[in-house]
């Protein structure tokens, strides 16, 4: 989804159909990453996860309002520099790369994907115990973890397996 | 002078009015529902005047903020309206004698997006839906904290604006580019936490002068100032002092206006009137000063709003009303206008209404200070500053609305001074105790006001104390001592020690803090307690750093105008309480793990050292073992025959614990905070016994890993067979070092066959707790109980709907059995439980750890 073209052609989708609609075709598009969410979590979670939120603005214009005027620059990696993607929000839309960013607002650090889904999903303070088992560290704003928590959430939730 | 004209102390014919019994059975059957109605007004406001693009925000800003925010909320006279458990809608009829609340909600939960709100962002859609202590929000106020009010503070929290601020500081005198190192070990949770990111809160407005000359009192008196002065700030501050406080005149208005249209439009001739009373009232007070009881209580109301509107209620605490409302009730008792049941019901509803909000907590939050109320403390008794028994008809009335409520807020103590209050007071506190199974508290005033006036605090401003939040005294109305500014896990200092500066948590390839030796190569056990030593200073360097950064943060970025008013020293001074306005300044820190590390070091020197029967090489693999493999070392380690424990009075143990709380007190004591003021320092622990020692590995006393630590200054639990023992102990500790508080937690069976003779020993074991023993000791400084048996607690925990309002003292505040995490659970069941009767330890099995952390 990464790709300009892609963008360019699915921007249209919301304006053609309700927001419903535009959820279960992103629910179609991301049957991997539900799988993820309800427990198959792999080294490629945070990739799906990343494009399965840039599929969904695309497609809805509900979940679209989340990065109405947001900025900001995150960073995921894990501690031994295997997995490594960017996410960048400006003018609302989503970019996401595979690669690392400069001048990043947040840097999330993970020890592996389940500690990462740990995190952000997580039910009765998992994620209290990701950061003390120093599973996940965050450096730089905590404010925009939240935010992209939120979002995360919202995308579940919109998915229909939050 | 005390004076006591009632005939019943117990008040035993007074009971709950129908009123009262229907608003308090609302209040349990309402869960709290998320307010956004401040957030909303300060976000419009601070984007109006853009107060986002500022580099520090004066009082005079904040001042017209909180005015706009006061004159704007819609005034509720009555709620009716509220949702149950698995958020279902109820209605009901809002009878409270007190009309406007801290919230929109029946039950509200303020949010506050400059300190922690935007924590609760990932988790809003699933709030309501939570295990424990959910919230109820609706889709329409998710979408709008969503879009239109956490978006514009991502940049700027309290913490955000720390942390960039201590760049700018590294950059500008070091050239680092780096944020300050204690921001990051706060990140770490286990060595310490700090309140200033969440509250400044922790301390007692001054509400004598808003009854005694109503707020245009005050503002006359704040106008004169800012003309007699050329100071530019002083005038900016004298002129917030005025507009808050139109502010909060406007907002009773506005309750008065809105009771009025209530009343006309009323048929219920009963309600009409109380309608139109509630009119009159709002009308007068707080404007003017207060002529009545009851306009005396709605004064003191409608200010703690306002004070909540400026501040997260966290700890915020009363003061002693019982003094600053007697003479009101006196007026009206000598004049035949008020009986001392109306005075009950009118206290009742007061009551109710301070509960009328819960802090905002995320859920990974709910394991550290999960249950948690406001602990807003309320102090009645105790002496005046003339050192005369300040005991009135007043104290019993509260404390006669305290028995039968049994609420969690407001948290009651009691102070009591040992030979100038009389036995009879002590006793029905015993009583009250036992009917209510957890309050109030006990405090000591002799080794409180000894402990105040060690800090520097007069004599007159000592014996006019308050409790703060959990058990901290300060002096009332002109103490800023922000109690709770740094709550210290000291068992990450021995943890620290033990592994040369490393942390087993944050990984013992990591070095945290500063080498100060392996252990295996200490030749005594003076070597160890050098290390300790450093490491403790270590911590007090890293504490006192991050409070003072987290400090100035406040001073340029939340100045308090609001509370400002409510102070003796900031009108007089024309400088915010942030900046050093009140009469006293200092910061608190709170001590988690103290008997747990004494019993450690003790073991250690008795094992390792003395005795020599096994090495500390021997110690340390044990620990990193949790003592598998190691049960008979353990055994030993646990056992208070064969290694020194406190809480049984043996003089090792005991001089362990007191070099400790000497050794903090010096440590802390030589700092000074970013107000000018001093560290006083306290042992109590709230909920974080249980939360760190869920998160830390096992220890030298033979705990094992993940297992609580013991709660503020009580000794660990069953290993103290005697109570007079355990009680002496703890009494044998130096006041002087204690400034900040203490919580010792107790646990009594409740022995129904003979009720007098428990209440006959009850009031006999405080007596000789507070008993300084001619001087050869402080006496013990505070107490407070539980009177229900571990097997009760157990079956709380698997049929938590049989018991929805059992009361607990956690360790200072109070706390509803059934709303504690299963870890905190545990360790109140756990705690040791004594017979009353004969003294003796009741002798049980350990409560099993909840599932998940086995």
């Amino acid at each position: 989804m990464a790709s300009r073209m892609k963008r360019i052609a699915l921007r249209p989708l919301p304006y053609l159909f309700t927001d419903w609609v535009g959820q279960l075709i992103a629910r179609l598009f991301s049957r991997k990453l539900m799988r993820q969410f309800c427990g198959e979590v792999t080294d490629t979670f945070v990739e799906l996860l990343l494009k399965g939120m840039d599929l969904a603005f695309c497609l809805s214009k509900g979940f679209r309002k989340n990065i109405r005027g947001f900025e900001g620059r995150y960073l995921f990696q894990t501690a031994d520099g295997l997995i490594v993607t960017s996410a960048t929000f400006r003018k609302g839309n989503m970019r996401v790369h595979e690669a690392a960013i400069d001048d990043w607002d947040v840097r999330v650090t993970f020890k592996d994907a389940p500690a990462l889904n740990a995190f952000l999903f997580s039910k009765d303070q998992d994620i209290l115990d990701s950061v003390l088992a120093d599973d996940v560290e965050v450096d730089g704003n905590m404010n925009y973890v939240y935010k992209f928590g939120f979002m995360a959430r919202d995308l579940s939730r919109r998915l229909g397996v939050g | 002078m005390s004076e006591i004209t009632l005939d019943d102390l117990s008040l035993e014919n007074v009971e709950l009015t129908p009123r009262v019994l229907h608003l308090r059975k609302t209040y349990f059957k309402a869960v709290p529902e998320i307010c956004i109605e401040r957030s909303r007004l300060i976000t419009a406001f601070s984007l109006q005047h853009d107060l986002f693009d500022h580099d520090r925000i004066s009082t005079l800003d904040k001042a017209r903020m909180y005015r706009f925010v006061l004159e704007n909320r819609v005034p509720v006279v009555y709620h009716s309206k509220g949702y149950e458990e698995g958020m279902k809608p109820f209605e009901f009829s809002d009878g409270s004698l007190f009309a406007g609340s801290t919230t929109s909600k029946f039950k509200g939960v303020p949010l506050y997006p400059e300190f922690l709100a935007l924590a609760l962002w990932p988790e809003l859609w699933t709030i309501s839906k939570r295990a424990r202590n959910p919230y109820h929000i609706t889709d329409s106020e998710v979408k709008h904290l969503n879009s239109k009010i956490f978006p514009h503070w991502m940049e700027n929290t309290i913490l955000e604006y720390a942390r960039q601020r201590s760049y700018e500081e590294n950059f500008e005198k070091y050239g680092l580019r780096k944020h300050a190192p204690e921001l990051k070990l706060l990140e770490r949770l286990v060595f310490f936490l700090a309140s200033k990111p969440n509250c400044i809160s922790h301390t007692i407005p001054d509400f004598s002068k808003a009854i005694g000359i109503g707020l245009r009192g005050i503002i006359d008196e704040a106008k004169r100032k800012e003309l007699e002065t050329s100071d530019i700030s002083r005038k900016e501050f004298y002129r917030a002092v005025s507009e808050v406080l139109e502010g909060i005149i406007t907002y009773s208005r506005n309750l008065a206006d809105e009771a009025q249209k209530l009343a006309e439009d009323e048929k219920d001739p009963v309600r009409k009137e109380e309608l139109h009373d509630i009119a009159r009232i709002n009308r007068r007070v707080p404007e003017s000063p207060a002529q009545t009881l009851r306009e005396g209580l709605t004064t003191v109301w409608i200010c703690w709003t306002a004070i909540h509107l400026e501040n997260p209620n966290v700890g915020l605490s009363l003061g002693r009303l019982d003094q600053a409302l007697y003479d009101l009730y006196r007026r009206e008792r000598d004049g035949g206008t008020l009986s001392v049941e109306e005075a009950v019901e009118l206290i009742s509803c007061l009551w109710l209404k301070i509960g009328d909000h819960v802090p905002s907590i995320p859920d990974a939050a709910e394991q550290l200070f999960g249950g948690t109320g406001s602990n807003q403390a309320i102090t009645m008794g105790g002496v005046d500053a003339d050192g005369h028994d300040a005991v009135n008809d007043l104290t019993y009335i509260m404390l006669r609305a305290t028995e039968l409520m049994k609420l969690r807020d407001p948290n009651p103590n009691a102070r009591y001074y040992l030979g100038v209050n009389s036995r009879e007071y002590l006793r029905r506190l015993c009583e009250i105790n036992m009917n209510t199974g957890a309050i109030p508290a006990i405090h000591n005033d002799r080794a409180v006001i000894k402990a105040l006036m060690a800090k520097g605090e007069t004599i007159e401003q000592a014996r006019d104390y308050g409790v703060i939040g959990c058990v901290e005294p300060g002096s009332n109305g002109r103490f800023y001592g922000h109690t709770a500014a740094i709550l210290l896990n000291l068992t990450s200092a021995l943890e620290l020690t033990l592994f040369n500066g490393r942390h087993r948590h944050t990984g013992l390839d990591v070095l945290i803090s500063k080498e100060t030796g392996d252990p295996s190569a200490f030749n005594t056990f003076e070597d160890l307690k050098t290390a300790f030593e450093e490491q403790i200073r270590w911590l007090v360097e890293r504490t006192t750093a991050l409070n003072n950064l987290l400090g100035k943060t406040h001073q340029d970025f939340y100045p308090t105008p609001i509370l400002s008013s409510f102070f003796e020293g900031p009108v007089e001074k024309g400088r915010d309480l942030i900046r050093g306005g009140a009469v006293i300044n200092s910061s608190g820190v709170a001590i988690i793990g103290l008997a747990d590390v004494a019993d450690s070091l003790s073991a250690i020197e008795k094992v390792v050292f003395e005795e020599k029967t096994h090495s500390f090489g021997d110690v340390l693999i044990a620990l990193k073992k949790n003592f598998w493999g190691y049960e008979s070392l353990r055994t030993r380690l646990m056992n208070p025959d064969k290694t020194p424990k406190y809480g049984n009075e043996d003089p090792e143990a005991d001089a362990t614990v007191s070099w400790i709380v000497h050794l903090l007190d010096a440590s802390f004591g030589e700092k000074e905070n970013y107000r000018g003021g001093k560290y006083r320092v306290g042992y109590w622990t709230m909920t974080n016994h249980a939360g760190f020692g869920r998160f830390m590995g096992a220890t030298p006393n033979g705990r094992k890993a993940h297992e609580n630590f013991t709660s503020g200054i009580t000794p660990v639990s069953a290993v103290t067979p005697y109570l007079t023992k355990a009680l002496n102990s703890v009494a044998n500790q130096p006041a002087e070092c204690l400034a900040n508080g203490v919580a010792l937690n107790m646990k009594y069976t409740p022995e129904p066959g003979d009720r007098k003779k428990m209440l006959d020993n009850f009031v006999a074991s405080v007596e000789g707790y507070f008993d300084e023993m001619d001087g050869k000791r402080d006496g013990g400084m505070e107490v407070q109980f539980i009177i229900t048996d571990h097997r009760t607690l157990a079956d709380a925990v698997a049929h938590s709907d049989k018991y929805p309002e059992l009361l607990v003292r956690v360790s200072g505040y109070t706390a509803y059995f059934k709303d504690l995490n299963p870890q905190m659970q545990k360790e109140i069941i756990d705690r040791t439980e004594y017979l009353l009767s004969s003294g003796r330890m009741v002798e049980f099995e350990p409560f099993p750890l909840p599932a998940e952390r086995r």
